[in-house]
């Protein structure tokens, strides 16, 4: 644990100068996600520490290997949470990672995503150069977001140093309802109670129940409760159920399995993706688990498992490529930070 | 205004342009009246909100399709003829002036909604309609979009993505980049591109948060989805006065350091509260030195809770008069002053110049200090009116025009602000952008690095510098000739 920052930029300036490829790894908790690639090990884990927490200002910031538990054992000390609520894989995985894949957990669609909370970063890009972009602060608007677009970009744009984090308090209250319901009955009460002004913090369909979860004040959880039925589910076995859901542990594709992520519009009709396993984000994430397939799921994520070769993201156009491609020379002209980890041509 | 700033706005096919096949060719593709090459119809468009800062274009297009703005951008891309995009132009950094050599792209007739999903709670509006508009629009659904910047009666949708605007209530709800879903934007090859998607994390790098406040120098948003929401059951308005604003401060940081989150925490100070009262008579206390202003959402039972815990919080860092508002008239008063603070400041001074840094919470008493010491020492009155649960700082420096260098004056003290927020680990906008008036700050709050960087991610999008150039990222010249300075 420390500051390493000195010797990662070395190592950087150095793979420059010598065109070798490098594949980062934090807490090596994602290596199944994204593509495929080798290169030079550059170690994260030992980059970590809390360089500073303010409680009264709902700021974090971190190196970025600092663990994700770590970071919920801190914040909880002063009831604060973070607003994300990423996977900590079995406390593995490290912020700097969770950034890069843009990791985030069952409350996406109220408290929002990475980007949603990420107020700066350092950034060391591909000449060995050491960055600063954005800051501590909750409204910063001064030069491009270089912060945000490291968000899902799979250090493909840079080696994040730290990161600096919005923090919200910890719910004063909660409990998890479930409904018995087929997964179109649930899209549709999904959509109709997103619509309301209700504590609602989660919304997943797994195995015919709908699951709900309302976190905020305890009168606005009790009456929303009241208002909503259901039964209640008891709070050992709620805290199981959205601990599995952040985790992606209902889910783990076995050697021979794919497991596919859909994203789109949460009123997209039930058979628009067959076979859904489990449903996320009041709609707008679903999960399909199939056996080894010859051909991808059209318009679906290849998250985990199968041919990690592929292009497991998918084809974008041929104008956006091309935009993508440049952006990365920008940041890294010789292609050598985690080359081909997002797609065989970046 | 500032010397450094014309060596940078030159466009780079100077002497090269022809411009009468680019004015005939553009005739070609927009209808009679959609291209103004007088002074006197081009006049309303030298100048954004920021005013001392203008400059004719020299033509203007104001197409009313999408594939006229692709027909136009392909032109200006064939020629090297620089464009500067515009929406409505109530934009605070001088980020719409136009470009001496260059044509001007309004995008007000592209003023269609084309779509509204009450289902899922998300609208497609095109770049010229209007932030209330859509508010209005989507009203009858119970839904309301959240980030609400002071000109939200004019402002566009397509320049609050180009700024990433934000509002009264983005401390609760966030800025334009944490409620957008999708763009569409047409390069400067005059392609056109979708960033994001109708979901809420698409795969890759965040192409949509970049484009959100690049000040329209990567490309011109032809579209935009964006996200609403659910209006609350019941809406709460308090203002609590104090002896200090360091005492209204802490009050704040107590606040949300406690874990309660307002949908909007607002102060004024001494000299803002008295001008707003004189302006608008809404019975604020006039013998405060800082007043907060605070707004709670949410259901019945949640707005109840929250309330006690404000009063009381409120009254333990000295709050001498709390005032909750009784009914929505009450509340519609209470925040009528705040709202009228810039044009009641601008009753009591014959002009006034408006700063946007953010600082740390923890800052604000330091900072307010530091402020009133620079006002003194420059001889310029400065009204203090923020937005103070994000930290992000609104002041109004008061000044005369017409008096020989008191403008110069001003800016200098502006710039003395900026540096003042930077310095204890803040920003020069939270808000507005840096458009061309921040660009001596940049140099300030970016290394040498970070700004070659921003430069290279603008040649990823527009190798020539053809859009907005001279905006937001000060060039190589600009920086040494910066740096040469603060050493000389």
């Amino acid at each position: 644990m420390g500051d390493l920052t000195v010797q990662l930029e070395q190592q950087i300036q150095h793979a420059y100068a010598t065109k070798t490829p490098l594949k980062i790894r934090g807490g090596n908790t994602k290596a199944s996600l994204g593509r495929e690639t080798s290169g030079e090990a550059m170690d994260m884990a030992d980059h970590s520490g809390v360089i500073s927490y303010s409680a009264t200002e709902l700021v974090v910031r971190a190196r970025a290997g600092t663990k994700i538990s770590l970071l919920n054992d801190l914040l909880a000390e002063q009831h604060q949470r973070l607003p994300f609520e990423p996977p900590s894989f079995a406390g593995e995985a490290t912020i700097g990672g969770t950034v890069a894949a843009n990791q985030t957990g069952a409350s996406r669609p109220w408290f929002g995503g990475v980007k949603d909370s990420l107020l700066g970063l350092g950034l060391i890009n591909g000449y060995g150069e050491v960055m600063q972009f954005g800051g501590q602060v909750m409204k910063n608007v001064a030069g491009f977001d270089v912060t945000r677009l490291q968000c899902g970009a799979m250090g493909s744009l840079g080696l994040i140093t730290d990161v600096s984090i919005k923090v919200l308090p910890e719910f004063k209250a909660g409990h998890t309802l479930t409904f018995d319901m087929t997964i179109e009955a649930a899209l549709e009460a999904m959509l109709k109670w997103a619509n309301l002004s209700l504590p609602i913090t989660g919304m997943s369909h797994f195995k015919g129940l709908l699951y709900v979860r309302l976190q905020g004040g305890a009168g606005g959880v009790a009456s929303a409760s009241t208002f909503l039925g259901g039964e209640k589910l008891a709070s050992k076995a709620a805290e199981i159920f959205w601990q599995a859901i952040r985790e992606g542990s209902f889910l783990q594709p076995r050697h021979d399995q794919t497991l596919w992520r859909w994203s789109g519009a949460s009123d997209t009709l039930a058979n628009t993706v067959p076979n859904t396993s489990l449903i996320n984000w009041a709609g707008a994430e679903r999960w399909v688990l199939t056996e080894a397939l010859d051909t991808p799921l059209e318009g679906l994520v290849q998250y985990q498992g199968g041919d990690r070769l592929a292009e497991v993201y998918g084809a974008i156009s041929a104008p956006q490529q091309a935009l993508q491609q440049r952006i990365k020379h920008a940041f890294d002209p010789h292609g050598i930070l985690n080359a081909g980890r997002l797609y065989a041509w970046m | 205004m500032n010397s450094l700033l014309n060596a940078s706005n030159k466009p780079p096919h100077e002497g090269v342009i022809d411009v009468s096949t680019f004015v005939s060719a553009l005739q070609k593709i927009l209808p009679v009246g959609a291209v103004i090459l007088s002074k006197e119809g081009q006049r309303p468009f030298e100048c954004d909100g920021l005013t001392v800062y203008q400059q004719l274009p020299l033509v203007t297009a104001m197409p009313e399709t999408v594939d006229q703005v692709q027909a136009i951008l392909r032109l200006s891309h064939l020629h090297g003829l620089p464009l500067v995009p515009r929406g409505a132009g109530t934009g605070l950094c001088a980020g719409a002036m136009p470009h001496a050599e260059g044509l001007l792209l309004v995008l007000t007739k592209l003023n269609q909604i084309v779509h509204v999903n009450h289902k899922t709670c998300t609208a497609t509006v095109q770049p010229g309609v209007r932030n209330l508009a859509l508010t209005e629009a989507v009203a009858p659904f119970g839904l309301y979009y959240a980030p609400d910047p002071s000109s939200q009666i004019a402002c566009t949708i397509g320049g609050n993505v180009a700024e990433n605007s934000g509002g009264v209530h983005c401390l609760k709800y966030g800025l334009t980049v944490n409620n957008l879903l999708q763009v569409t934007m047409v390069t400067i090859e005059g392609e056109i591109m979708t960033l994001g998607g109708a979901g809420l994390d698409e795969p890759g790098m965040d192409l949509l948060s970049l484009m959100v406040g690049s000040e329209g120098l990567l490309g011109v948003v032809v579209e935009a989805k964006v996200k609403l929401l659910p209006r609350a059951p019941r809406v709460q308005v308090l203002v609590a006065a104090y002896d200090t604003v360091t005492a209204a401060g802490d009050a704040v940081a107590a606040l949300i350091g406690q874990g309660i989150i307002p949908a909007g925490l607002e102060m004024m100070d001494h000299l803002a509260i008295s001008a707003a009262e004189d302006f608008v008579k809404v019975g604020y206390p006039t013998d405060a030195q800082a007043l907060l202003i605070c707004e709670l959402d949410g259901t019945d039972a949640e707005v109840e809770e929250q309330l006690l815990l404000v009063c009381e919080c409120f009254k333990q860092h000295g709050a001498h008069h709390i005032r909750i508002a009784k009914d929505a008239a009450e509340a519609a008063a209470l925040w009528q002053g705040r709202k009228a603070a810039f044009p009641a400041v601008g009753r009591i001074s014959p002009d006034y110049y408006c700063m946007d840094g953010t600082i740390p919470r923890s800052q604000v008493g330091y900072v307010l200090t530091r402020i009133s010491e620079l006002s003194q020492f420059y001889g310029l009155r400065v009204a203090n009116v923020f937005h103070a649960g994000d930290g992000n700082l609104h002041p109004l420096i008061l000044f005369d025009a017409s008096i020989d260098g008191e403008l110069e004056q001003a800016e200098l003290l502006g710039g003395d602000i900026l540096t003042l927020c930077v310095d204890v680990g803040g920003t020069i906008t939270g808000e507005h952008g840096v458009g061309l008036e921040k660009m001596p700050q940049m140099p300030y709050q970016f290394g040498d690095a970070e700004l070659a960087q921003f430069r290279r991610l603008k040649a990823a999008f527009d190798s020539e510098e053809l859009l907005n150039p001279g905006k937001a990222i000060p060039t190589l010249k600009y920086c040494q000739e910066y740096r040469s300075l603060q050493h000389g």
